[in-house]
């Protein structure tokens, strides 16, 4: 055990840790009712039970204040580090989740053949035994058939713990279709972080530790995770230190992040990776950069350096993104001169075509100035060290199933270094491409409202033969289901958990039921080990020995790190403190060193039969190909996701959508932000109902006049637009997928999700 | 007697509304429906709002969040004929459901949009605290486990927190706060004595540049916004 958290066990049990902001913990006993209680009529029970967040995938730990058995109070727990025991707005909102009205409380099974938008699936109850029954005599037949891959697992917001579950069913069914949002999010990040330094994840910040942040559309404050790290470390390093951090935010949108921000920077649009190379200019042709790491730890320098000197000063990129020279000039010295600082790229930079060369762009400012692996740089997440898996069993079937070329594509000649290529699937789907889906499961996913061009996704749902949806409430996609199962949400459930990377250093939460499960439910986990009982052979060995049930399973996976009843009561394990400065084994480059000039992307294109150029390698900018013609459409689409977009696929909460549009004091809508010099061009007025139209389709909303915007670019919030079940979501706003195009960064096949025109006028 | 008061940082604040939310959840304050937000009828009792100027590219919008300011001179109390909205000794502004005869004085005469008008059937949600039974009340009274229609609310500095801490001797500001300020992940609120020169909230104010919302009004607030 690291000294750190025996510290933290001592602060829980009540000793002398003199830090206030523990104490005014109502866990540690300031504002609740005494334990011991008066027994007879009228008893008071109340307890605080430790447990985690799934509002998004921070998976932030938390305590709930159960009283009388009802989940009433949401906060923080203390024992995380990865955000001091501090929660997002979300948190609270979780208790509308649990006791949300749409709610569905027993499986269902269609009786309406027909299917698809606003069409009536006919719902008739059934037990779990007939849906549970029927779901494995289907999976079993497909596979008896010898075409397992044709089972499609489509994966949205879930626990750790279900995620690790789904992808060994699917491994041991024998399916490479296992797709998750991902491909929706920050593939394109991920992918530039890998040519850089082989590391194909999201990557962490010591946020706590900077001086200056850089923001290249990363939403810090609303969207990015993860989120209450952000929010927590934001207050320490504005206002708890000496030395205040400065924050410069691009991004052709004001958003709670450029408002908070010392100085906002609109862009125009899609030129993030000119920007990038401009900034480095600036810094090596005066000199700025950090000369040892770069001559020490770093390779293909050279090739960058004459790159970025011949094709990308100041005064031409001024020309492309908008933003004089002088500000780039000033930005690229505060940059280099106040260490250590952060280039932090998001999805309004990189959810682009050629989004990886962009988001590797701007990671390698990171190198340039020396803030790899050091305190208030860019740092490299330790995973928690759960108990390993025994390898699952697998047969011919299993291991033929899975060596079959996978539907969205991934790692082939369309999409090379790609790990998931989440919209793919439905156009997949929709084309039989390489193959008929003939049966699907989503566990929380809602792609037909999520990804962009929702309706090929309708149609790619109407299509698959047999649809399985568990969610605990009827979603856009449920609606498609011919097999519904109703799962518990996270405060009912078993499930370890962790965030995604930010902190460094490991940390693991344990959810645990905080009240009994409310309606005839069950969690995902259970289920798949059900289904794996029903399958028998090899499926069912490969889930044998590995606790039988969601709470057996946690228990096998977590109690190596701390003894369980402990775990139980804390709710939280932390992992040793950070090393820095690992640069002997973090690079995992071809060179051993960080790639200015991408070994793995070379690697990987040549092994694909692709021809390498001077400039393949290399970070270089590209003009975006836009969806529509810019005579016919004018404006750009952009979205943004606000911090009360709940992201489990719903958005029936009423104290999410009572505050939903913090910036323009809105609720329980969302609408289209246009600049106000555009808007009079355009005659449109504040309030006016416009349409919004681009080559693909059309929706009808209310217009906001906005100074807060490019003059080319129109934005509207994600999260609102539902057409299924609940009446605080269900025709409230409007859903901007719904006219966005289908595009992709090629290399990750994130999808580009700014790139499509559209006009908008009255209606 | 202590002078309570709240300090917000806003250099430090993230504008993410757990304040908002927190104080709904503690306090059981009724959430609204599209069409009462529609006719501005949802009850809040703290609500971040958004200050704009300047125009595109150098335009300045500011979040805001706002309690009741407990003003020290608080209009609400001089106009309220039935003496249901009073100033406390310890300078918290309070409202007395069972006095209050809803005739909206109190909302007309607050500069700050502080309070919210019931329109709503009392109704219990599954998420909200239950009350204590009779003989716990000696526990500290919990004020709103139903809420009386047709009468006027505002927050309350959780005075069923500050109340419960003195009572048991615990120190206010650093071992209680109110819900918002606990629920703050930049732990930007600060609450305190501002008559107590050592509290934290009279150091910040010491050592920081301060405002106050609408200081024309003469209102005297407690509750101070420390800018940059
Ligand atoms: S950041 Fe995410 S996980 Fe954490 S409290 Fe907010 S919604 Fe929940
Ligand atoms: S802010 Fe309004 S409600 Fe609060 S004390 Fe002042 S006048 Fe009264
Ligand atoms: S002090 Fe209490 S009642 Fe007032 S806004 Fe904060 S949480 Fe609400
Ligand atoms: S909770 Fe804190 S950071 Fe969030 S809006 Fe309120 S004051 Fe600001």
């Amino acid at each position: 055990m690291s000294r750190r958290t025996f510290i933290k066990i001592t602060a829980v049990a009540g000793a002398t840790v003199a830090a206030s902001r523990l104490f005014s913990h109502p866990a540690l006993g300031s504002v609740v009712y005494s334990p011991e209680l008066p027994g007879g009529e009228g008893v008071i029970t109340e307890k605080w039970v430790p447990t985690s967040c799934l509002n998004c995938d921070t998976r932030c730990a938390t305590r709930v204040r159960v009283v009388n058995g009802r989940a009433v109070k949401v906060t923080g727990n203390p024992l995380s580090r990865v955000s001091e025991g501090e929660n997002c707005a979300r948190a609270n909102v979780g208790l509308q989740v649990l006791y949300d009205p749409a709610r569905i409380t027993a499986p269902l099974k269609r009786t309406n053949p027909a299917k698809g938008r606003g069409i009536d699936p006919g719902w008739t109850e059934i037990s779990w035994e007939q849906a549970l029954s029927e779901v494995g005599d289907k999976l079993k037949t497909l596979r008896e058939k010898g075409q397992p891959e044709r089972l499609l697992l489509l994966s949205g917001l879930n626990t750790v713990s279900a995620e690790d579950i789904i992808r060994r069913f699917a491994g041991a069914y024998g399916t490479p279709n296992l797709v998750s949002a991902d491909g929706l999010n920050n593939e394109a990040d991920k992918a530039g972080e890998w040519m850089a330094d082989g590391h194909y994840t999201q990557s962490a910040y010591d946020l706590e530790r900077t001086n200056y942040i850089l923001s290249f559309g990363a939403s810090i404050l609303e969207s990015y995770k993860p989120l209450a790290r952000s929010l927590r470390m934001w207050g320490k390093i504005r206002g708890e230190r000496p030395n205040r951090a400065k924050v410069v935010v691009i991004d052709p949108r004001y958003s709670v992040t450029a408002l908070r921000a010392d100085q906002w920077v609109p862009i125009n649009p899609g030129t993030d990776g000119a920007l990038a190379l401009a900034i480095a200019h600036a810094i090596i042709s005066e000199g700025l950069y950090d000369v040892d790491f770069v001559n020490n730890r770093t390779s293909g320098f050279d090739e960058y350096k004459k790159l970025v000197l011949d094709y990308y000063d100041p005064d031409t990129v001024s020309g492309i993104t908008g933003i004089p020279a002088e500000t780039i000039r000033q930005i690229a010295r505060e940059f280099a001169a106040t260490g250590p600082a952060i280039a932090w790229r998001g999805r309004g930079a990189t959810s682009w075509p050629n989004g990886s060369y962009t988001s590797y762009a701007i990671f390698c400012l990171n190198a340039l100035v020396g803030s790899i692996d050091v305190p208030g740089g860019v740092i490299y997440q330790e995973n928690p060290p759960y108990r390993p898996l025994p390898e699952p069993a697998e047969d011919d079937t299993a291991i033929k199933g899975r060596a079959r070329p996978a539907l969205d594509l991934r790692k082939t000649e369309r999409f090379p270094a790609a790990e998931v290529v989440t919209n793919q699937v439905a156009d997949s789907i929709l084309k039989n491409n390489p193959y008929p889906v003939e049966m699907a499961i989503g566990f929380n996913s809602n792609f037909n409202m999520s990804a962009p061009g929702t309706g090929r996704w309708d149609a790619a749902l109407e299509k698959i033969p047999y649809y399985v949806h568990a969610a605990p409430f009827i979603s856009e996609m449920a609606e498609y289901a011919d097999i519904f199962l109703p799962l518990t949400t996270f405060m009912e459930e078993w499930a370890y958990d962790h965030s995604p990377p930010g902190s460094g250093f490991a940390e693991v939460r344990i959810k645990q039921p905080v009240v009994e499960p409310l309606y005839n439910t069950r969690n995902n986990i259970d289920i798949i080990f059900n289904i794996a009982g029903r399958l028998g052979g090899t499926v069912e060995q490969s889930f044998a020995g590995i606790g039988d049930d969601a709470g057996g399973f946690v228990k096998y996976r977590t109690a190596v790190l701390a003894p369980w009843n402990k775990l139980l009561e804390q709710g939280v394990w932390v992992g040793p403190d950070y090393e820095y400065y690992k640069y002997d084994r973090i690079f995992k480059t071809p060179s051993g060193k960080f790639e200015f000039r991408s070994g793995n992307l070379e690697a990987l294109l040549k092994e694909q039969g692709e021809e390498i150029n001077s400039l393949t390698g290399l970070p270089y900018y590209r003009e975006v190909q836009y969806l529509g013609d810019s005579s016919d459409y004018p404006l750009l689409l952009s979205t943004y996701q606000p911090l009360l977009n709940v992201e489990n696929g719903s958005q029936n909460y009423p104290w999410a959508q009572e505050m939903f549009l913090v910036m323009h004091g809105a609720g329980w809508t969302n609408f289209v932000e246009i600049n106000r010099r555009t808007a009079q061009k355009l005659k449109i007025k504040d309030g006016d109902t416009v349409w919004v139209e681009s080559p693909f389709d059309r929706i009808k909303t209310k217009a906001r006049v906005f100074e807060g915007i490019h003059p080319g670019v129109v934005s509207i919030a994600g999260g609102q637009g539902h057409r299924a079940y609940g009446e605080w979501a269900k025709g409230i706003g409007v859903n901007p997928n719904e006219i966005i195009g289908v595009d992709y960064d090629r290399l990750s096949g994130q999808a580009a999700l700014f790139n499509t025109r559209i006009r908008v006028y009255k209606a | 007697m202590a002078r309570w008061g709240m300090v917000i940082d806003l250099s430090k604040c993230t504008g993410c509304q757990s304040c908002s939310v927190a104080c709904k959840a503690e306090n059981n304050v009724p959430h609204g429906s599209p069409e009462e937000h529609e006719k501005r009828q949802t009850p809040f009792w703290h609500k971040v709002i958004a200050v704009s100027s300047g125009e595109y590219p150098t335009v300045r919008i500011d979040l805001i969040p706002m309690p009741c300011m407990h003003c020290d001179d608080a209009p609400c109390v001089t106009v309220c004929p039935a003496k249901a909205t009073y100033r406390r000794e310890d300078g918290i502004v309070i409202q007395d459901f069972r006095r209050c005869i809803g005739c909206k004085y109190c909302i007309v005469a607050c500069p700050y949009g502080a309070r919210s008008f019931n329109y709503k059937e009392p109704d219990e949600e599954e998420y909200q605290r239950p009350d204590p039974p009779s003989e716990r009340a000696d526990r500290g009274i919990w004020p709103f486990p139903h809420r009386i229609h047709g009468v006027v609310e505002k927050c309350t500095f959780c005075f069923h927190r500050i109340d419960e801490a003195v009572k048991e001797g615990k120190k206010v500001g650093e071992e209680v706060v109110p819900a918002c300020a606990e629920a703050c992940p930049a732990h930007a609120i600060y609450f305190g004595d501002l008559d107590d020169a050592g509290s934290q909230v009279s150091r910040l104010l010491a050592s920081r540049q301060w405002l106050r919302l609408r200081e024309e009004m003469g209102t005297s607030p407690k509750v101070f916004y420390l800018t940059r």
